[in-house]
């Protein structure tokens, strides 16, 4: 059963079986191929909307900085932070401290849920104003004329998946740390894989959704205010 | 150095220098093959002379990965991305590298650059320049997440090579839409496309 190991073996030794050649439990193995795949889906949704809007004469760019651009910035945050604290998680249970997880998983999932509490606001937002799948509000038609409505079936279809994301990952936390006593470290370090991976998967969305399409021309009313503050600022 | 190449004197370890010095040898051929792209192609800036680059220079990257995993494998660049040996992590116990400070100063960067892509939402610079830097930063975050958040920088380098080079083929394959996302562009009537032309979007 004690078979030695030999530190400057070939490649052929290791991959010949009987060994772990990733040294990582095949569960670890088998979230880091699903990571892999799903990158791949968040990819092809990417590249549907960069040809969408590559090949359109124009693109709505409607996100002006007061709300649209401040609410993603935050929830940006709150992805990051929140992968902070999962990272805290992982190290709390590498160190046997399993309550001391808990807690950090919990702050992982308040991040998690405010920042799907800001996305479902803004989403909301954007509703009202008359964004649909395939069509666009009649104030950006007037601005926008040449606009492609396909837009909002962009917007919806990646933010959405994404959301979908968020939410499944807060429910896989939520079991986890329900239960965490009778979960192993690997566990633990797994959901935090799944975890990190919706956040970087944020940190393409945002710039290539929120920012690319951002506003460089407030609406008069935020001129208007903009040249309020800076007159009664500097008067 | 000499004791570490004595695997040469049998065929196992010819084979295998005449198998890698054929990958190096395509390697080196398709790096010529984009530099003279770049040299002669006139106007490097268009789809198809990006794509035919990239295409280039993944080619390469598949043919160099063997070379230099032998390479790795008989101690040249011990240690580059940070892997220890088998007497360093024993298989049955946990181990778990960093401390809450670089846990933190990883978090304070990915806000910087986070902060640094709104800020750059403000300069009127040209669509490609700013789509450039924009994705440019976020590989940079998406590196940084995946190399300390992630873990990926302290597993074996085994794995590292089986998750990402596919990855980043696959991406890559995915941008062979973009010529056609362009000629569909043009393929469009012009009086529908009246004055819009070429227009940033």
């Amino acid at each position: 059963m004690a078979t030695e190991v030999h530190t400057d073996h070939l490649i052929a030794d290791e991959w010949s079986g009987g060994a772990l050649p990733y040294r990582v439990g095949h569960k670890k193995l088998g979230m880091w191929l699903f990571i892999v795949s799903d990158a791949l889906t968040f990819t092809a949704m990417l590249m549907a909307y960069s040809y969408a809007r590559y090949t359109s004469d124009e693109w709505a760019t409607p996100f002006a900085f007061s709300p649209s651009i401040l609410f993603s910035t935050t929830m940006t945050l709150c992805l990051l932070a929140s992968s902070f604290t999962m990272v805290m998680a992982v190290r709390a249970s590498a160190h046997r401290n399993k309550r001391a997880a808990r807690r950090w998983i919990g702050a992982t999932m308040l991040g998690g849920l405010l920042f799907l509490g800001l996305h479902i606001y803004e989403w909301g937002h954007l509703i009202e104003e008359g964004l649909r799948p395939f069509s666009l509000p009649g104030e950006w038609v007037e601005r926008w004329p040449q606009a492609s409505p396909l837009f909002g079936a962009s917007f919806f279809a990646i933010t959405g998946l994404h959301m979908f994301h968020v939410f499944t990952g807060v429910a896989y936390l939520g079991m986890v740390a329900a239960r965490i006593r009778r979960r192993t470290h690997e566990d633990v370090e797994i959901c935090g894989l799944y975890w990190h991976f919706v956040d970087l998967v944020w940190m393409f969305v945002f710039p290539l959704i929120y920012i690319m399409s951002f506003d460089p021309a407030p609406p008069q009313h935020a001129k208007a205010a903009a040249g309020f503050v800076i007159t009664h600022l500097f008067r | 150095m000499s004791t570490k190449f004595e695997g040469f004197k049998n065929l196992k370890g010819k084979q295998e220098i005449v198998l890698n010095a054929i990958c190096l040898l395509f390697a080196v051929a398709f790096l010529v093959l984009a530099l003279s792209n770049l040299r002669w192609a006139g106007d490097v800036m268009t789809i198809d002379s990006l794509f035919v680059m990239s295409v280039f220079f993944l080619l390469a990257l598949v043919f160099l990965i063997n070379p230099l995993w032998w390479a790795h494998q008989h101690g040249l660049f011990e240690n580059a991305f940070g892997v220890g040996t088998e007497a360093d992590y024993p298989a049955e116990e946990v181990h778990f590298e960093g401390s809450t400070k670089l846990f933190l100063a990883v978090l304070l960067g990915l806000l910087a650059l986070t902060i640094v892509e709104v800020i750059l939402a403000y300069f009127k610079v040209s669509l490609h320049i700013m789509l450039t830097l924009l994705i440019g930063l976020s590989l940079i975050k998406a590196a940084m997440i995946m190399a300390w958040f992630m873990h990926l920088k302290y597993e074996r380098l085994s794995l590292v090579f089986t998750l990402i080079p596919a990855l980043v083929m696959c991406i890559c394959l995915m941008f062979i839409l973009f010529p056609d996302s362009n000629r569909n562009r043009n393929l469009r009537p012009s009086e529908i496309k009246q004055t819009q032309v070429g227009a940033e979007k």
